[in-house]
């Protein structure tokens, strides 16, 4: 055998080995880009069963000692002072993302106006997104009737991604307020507020309303693109000076 | 003769920058989607259950996890890896999402299609079938268009010696 032939027929086996070992490292890189794609969206849902399912939190601390309230088909349910000068009229599903980020932007301002007696939030649990809309705007019926209702209310905000079954609403309202009584809990798991939350889905129908949140303020709709809390906070200290 | 070589060569110096764009649009849209979607996991499932398409028990998972699969095959094409195989995934992904919008259109159904978030029940005149086909459509041109000519530029798969 000529030295030149051993030669080529070298180079031809180098060659196959070289396409040979590329075949093999791409094999492997569509493997592992699979196990990783496959893993991210099995982690994912596994992440997504947790903000879901998980216990619910405390919201930030907020004095629950309010009234007990009636609850009646067609009223929303009142936070604060019925006599106080600001009239915050809240649209909102206990689902609807936009609804939350409102909450955080400026429920701790509101909370205080209606500490201080300068404001009061008439709310209209409205339940359109999903079932726990629904389960979440009936038990915090029940919580209102409870006497728990304001720090029901920002603990049901504060864990807006919850699915909200039953054990998570009464698990809620053991976060809020010292022993919830046996009647919350019935209230919550027979939805004794059924009629009265479908009344609110109806009210706020007939009065306009088709979308969350929708504020109004003493009557006059707020543009939320443009409000901040600084402005809600002149507008509320304007009507309390008037 | 000359005219058909110039334009082919013309088209080979341009072609892998269309498909570059291809991809990053592609990538754009996927993870404007999957991302919008994965902040509010109840209103992606109840968007899924709009559709009155997929068994009880599959409308969580799929609204759980079908955003992370659009995040997924976002970074992959935005990273350019594995480009060919993406495509057809994405594509078939496309092709499923349009004929559950039709589905839904021939039904009478008035619900968003909940792409980019939100989702859910619309009043009847409020329905946007026709501009949601028509932008899906453009999109699966786009991958079509990465099926056939997966080479582009700044992507890893010249790395992972994918294309020449």
């Amino acid at each position: 055998m000529s030295a030149g032939s051993r030669r080529a027929r070298e180079l031809a086996r180098q060659q196959a080995e070289a396409v040979a070992k590329q075949q093999r490292q791409r094999r492997i890189a569509l493997l592992s880009t699979l196990v990783v794609f496959v893993l991210l969206v099995g982690g994912g849902i596994a992440f997504q069963a947790w903000r879901t399912l998980r216990e619910p939190s405390a919201p930030t601390t907020v004095d629950p000692s309010l009234t007990p309230l009636s609850i009646a088909d067609g009223k929303p349910i009142v936070l604060g002072s019925a006599d106080a000068p600001a009239k915050v009229t809240l649209y909102e599903d206990f689902h609807c993302p936009h609804c939350a980020e409102f909450e955080k932007k400026f429920g701790p301002l509101l909370t205080a106006a209606q500490h201080s007696g300068n404001a009061a939030t008439e709310l209209y649990p409205m339940s359109f997104i999903d079932s726990g809309s629904a389960a979440a705007a009936n038990a915090m019926a029940c919580a209102a009737e409870a006497g728990f209702g304001l720090a029901y209310y920002r603990g049901l905000f504060a864990n807006s991604t919850l699915q909200w079954n039953d054990d998570q609403l009464v698990a809620l309202a053991e976060q809020v307020t010292p022993a919830p009584s046996d009647a919350f809990r019935t209230c919550v798991t027979t939805r004794a507020h059924t009629s009265w939350v479908s009344s609110i889905n109806a009210t706020a129908e007939a009065n306009g309303v088709n979308s969350t949140p929708t504020v109004f303020l003493n009557g006059t709709q707020l543009d939320l693109a443009s409000l901040t809390p600084q402005t809600l906070q002149t507008m509320i200290d304007e009507a309390a000076t008037r | 003769m000359t005219t058909t070589t110039a334009s082919r060569s013309r088209l080979r110096t341009i072609a892998p920058w269309i498909s570059t764009s291809a991809r990053l649009v592609l990538a754009a849209v996927f993870l404007a989607a999957g991302t919008l979607k994965v902040i509010d996991p109840s209103g992606s499932v109840a968007a899924v259950r709009a559709y009155e398409l997929a068994p009880a028990g599959w409308e969580t998972l799929i609204g759980w996890g079908l955003p992370f699969v659009e995040i997924g095959l976002g970074l992959l094409l935005a990273l350019g890896f594995h480009t060919r195989a993406v495509a057809i995934i994405s594509a078939a992904l496309l092709t499923l999402l349009i004929a559950a919008v039709i589905s839904v259109a021939a039904r009478g159904l008035s619900i968003d299609c909940g792409c980019f978030g939100g989702g859910g029940q619309v009043p009847p005149g409020e329905t946007r079938y026709a501009s949601e086909i028509i932008r899906d459509l453009g999109l699966l041109l786009l991958a079509g268009w990465l099926i056939w000519r997966p080479q582009s530029r700044l992507c890893l798969d010249r790395w992972n010696g994918e294309s020449r």
